[in-house]
C-alpha cells in the first residue's frame, strides 16, 4: 500500500459531506448561487455540485481493455445534489411531488432538513446510489456483477440474463438484472419501495419507479459511461435521463464505511436526536 | 497397455500438484453454516482458554445475556459483528472469488469483507470491524489472515471477547464432493486467552439461492436496547 493511498483511506474512513469537500480540497464548485426553477428565490437555494474524482495518478495500474470486463474499482467524477436530466435542473415532476421537492429544499435551506432512509443508515435507493461520492467495486462471476458500494456497505446483485421474479416484494436497491447489448450492459431495476429519495435534495418516487442503466467502457477502459434512465409514471410527467462518467481507479480500496456508528443518537418517534 | 496405463499414471502424479497450484478450487457461491451454535467452543469442545480477567468479562455477559440484557453487544445497534463472529452466524453469506481478492457478501446486514490475496498484513493496520484480511493458498485450502481489529466487537454470539491484538487465522477447504465447505478459525489473542487455540465450522452450498436485502438499521425503534439504558 502507498503512503498516498494509506492517507487517502484513513481520511476517507471518517464519513460526511465535510470530509468530501476536505479530501477534494478546493476542487468543490465554489457556489454560483443556483435555485430551483432559477426562481432566485433563496430559499429554494440548491446545494453546489461537487465536481471530484479524477482519473487514477500516474503509476497505476492500466484499464482491462476487455469491453465486456467491468470489474474494478471506479470513482464518480461529480455529485449532484440534485438529479434531472441536466445539472441544476429537475426531475420532471407532477406538480403535487415538485411542491414536495420544493417543500424539501426549503427544510433543507431551514437547517432542518427532511431526512430519508439512508439518514438511518439505510439503503440508498435508486438512482441515488450509483450518485454516491464514494467508490464502488463492481465484482464480475458468471452470470452476474456485484456491485459493492463504500458508501454504508451497500451491495447490489445484477443477475445476466434473467428475468425478474414474479410477486417481487419492495425493497430500497429493488431487483436489478442485466444483459449485454453489443458492449453496453443494460441494467433494469423495479421493486424499488418508496421510502428513499432520488436525490439529496429529496426528490420523490413511487414504488412504481423504474430505472435503466447503460453502462459502457470508454477512453480505453479508464472510463465508466452510465446513462441512467429514469421512470415513474407516478410522480413524473415523463421519464429522463443523465449521463455520468466514473473513473477507473485501480489505486483506491473501498473502505469500512460504518453508517450505524450514528445509531447512538438513536431516532425517537421517527425525529433523530443528536446525543 | 499395461504401459500406457503405467505411463497415464506417472503423469498424472507429475501433473496433479501443479494442477492444483494453478486451478485452485472455486469457492464462489452462497454457502450456509451446519449446525449453528452461539458459542464458540475449541476444537477439544471446550470452553476457549480465557484469562482469568477475560474469563470474567465472558462470565459478565453470559449472566447479563441470561436476564435478557444484551447492550455488552454493539450489533443491537446494527455494527458489524466483527470475526470471526461474522461467519458463525445462523445466515447465508456469499463468496465470490477473483484473482485479486476473496470476497465474503453477507447476508447480515449486507456486510461485505475483503481478502487480498498476493500481499502482507500491513505492519500498524487501522483499527475496523472486520479488521484487514489477506488470503493465499495453500494447496487446495484458502488461508486468510486477519488483524487490525477493534476490541469492541465479540468473537461470537454468546459474547467471547477478544482484545485489538487479535489475530485470527482462517483456512477453508472444500470437501471432494465440493458441496461442503470446513472452515478451522485460529485464535491468537495473548492479552485475552492464555494460549492460540483452534475452532471449526462448517457450511453447504445453497445453490440458486439469492441472498434477500437484509436491513439491520429497520429493526431500530425507540426501543432498542441503548434508548432502553437512557431512559
Amino acid at each position: 500500500m502507498s503512503g498516498s493511498l494509506d492517507k487517502q483511506n484513513s481520511t476517507r474512513r471518517a464519513c460526511g459531506l465535510a470530509l468530501v469537500i476536505a479530501v477534494w480540497g478546493g476542487t468543490a464548485v465554489a457556489a454560483e448561487p443556483k435555485t430551483l426553477h432559477n426562481s432566485g428565490d433563496p430559499t429554494l437555494a440548491l446545494t453546489a455540485p461537487l465536481r471530484g474524482a479524477k482519473a487514477a495518478p500516474p503509476g497505476s495500474a492500466p484499464p482491462n481493455p476487455d469491453p465486456r470486463d467491468l470489474e474494478g474499482v471506479w470513482w464518480l467524477q461529480g455529485y449532484e445534489y440534485l438529479l434531472g436530466p441536466e445539472p441544476g435542473v429537475p426531475p420532471p415532476l407532477k406538480p403535487q411531488y415538485m411542491q414536495v421537492l420544493e417543500r424539501r429544499i426549503r427544510a433543507k435551506n431551514r437547517g432542518m432538513p427532511e431526512a430519508d432512509a439512508s439518514t438511518q443508515c439505510m439503503p440508498h435507493g435508486m438512482p441515488r446510489l450509483m450518485e454516491s461520492p464514494y467508490p464502488v467495486e463492481i465484482v464480475q462471476t458468471p452470470g452476474r456483477l456485484t456491485f459493492l458500494h463504500e458508501v454504508a456497505h451497500n451491495v447490489r446483485r445484477i443477475r445476466l440474463d434473467k428475468p425478474h421474479p414474479k410477486n417481487l416484494q419492495p425493497t430500497f436497491l429493488g431487483d436489478s438484472v442485466g444483459k449485454w447489448d453489443g458492449d453496453t450492459l443494460v441494467v433494469e431495476t423495479i421493486g424499488l419501495n418508496d421510502r428513499t429519495f432520488i436525490d439529496d435534495e429529496g426528490s420523490t418516487h413511487s414504488g412504481k419507479l423504474r430505472t435503466v442503466e447503460r453502462y459502457r467502457k470508454i477512453e480505453g477502459g479508464s472510463q465508466l459511461e452510465l446513462i441512467m434512465t429514469v421512470e415513474d409514471p407516478v410522480t413524473l410527467e415523463r421519464p429522463y435521463r443523465y449521463r455520468r462518467i466514473y473513473h477507473w481507479r485501480p489505486d483506491i480500496r473501498p473502505q469500512e464505511y460504518i453508517c450505524e456508528e450514528n445509531n447512538r443518537n438513536a431516532p425517537e418517534d421517527g425525529i433523530t436526536v443528536a446525543k | 497397455m499395461k504401459r500406457v496405463s503405467a505411463l497415464a499414471s506417472l503423469t498424472a502424479l507429475l501433473l496433479t500438484p501443479a494442477l492444483a497450484q494453478s486451478a485452485p478450487p472455486d469457492l464462489t457461491g452462497v454457502w450456509a453454516i451446519v449446525g449453528y451454535r452461539a458459542a464458540l467452543k475449541t476444537t477439544d469442545g471446550a470452553v476457549p482458554p480465557l484469562t482469568s480477567e477475560a474469563r470474567a468479562v465472558y462470565e459478565k455477559h453470559l449472566a447479563d445475556a441470561a436476564r435478557g440484557d444484551r447492550s455488552f453487544d454493539a450489533t443491537t445497534l446494527c455494527l458489524p459483528p466483527g470475526l470471526p463472529r461474522l461467519m458463525l452466524l445462523d445466515k447465508p453469506f456469499e463468496i465470490l472469488q477473483r484473482e485479486k481478492a476473496a470476497y465474503f457478501v453477507h447476508q447480515d446486514n449486507r456486510m461485505p469483507r475483503r481478502a487480498y490475496f498476493s500481499e502482507p498484513l500491513p505492519d500498524n493496520p487501522d483499527p475496523l470491524y472486520l479488521g484487514f484480511s489477506v488470503a493465499r493458498w495453500e494447496g487446495a485450502a484458502l488461508v486468510i489472515d486477519s488483524s487490525g481489529f477493534r476490541d469492541s466487537t465479540l468473537l461470537d454470539d454468546a459474547g467471547l471477547p477478544h482484545s485489538a491484538a487479535l489475530r485470527l487465522t482462517e483456512r477453508y477447504q472444500l470437501d471432494r464432493d465440493g458441496k461442503t465447505l470446513r472452515a478451522r478459525f485460529t485464535v491468537d489473542d495473548p492479552k485475552t486467552f492464555t494460549r492460540p487455540w483452534s475452532a471449526e465450522a462448517q457450511y453447504v452450498r445453497r445453490p440458486g439461492f439469492e441472498i434477500p436485502e437484509e436491513v439491520c438499521a429497520e429493526k431500530l425503534t425507540s426501543t432498542h436496547p441503548q434508548k432502553r439504558r437512557a431512559k
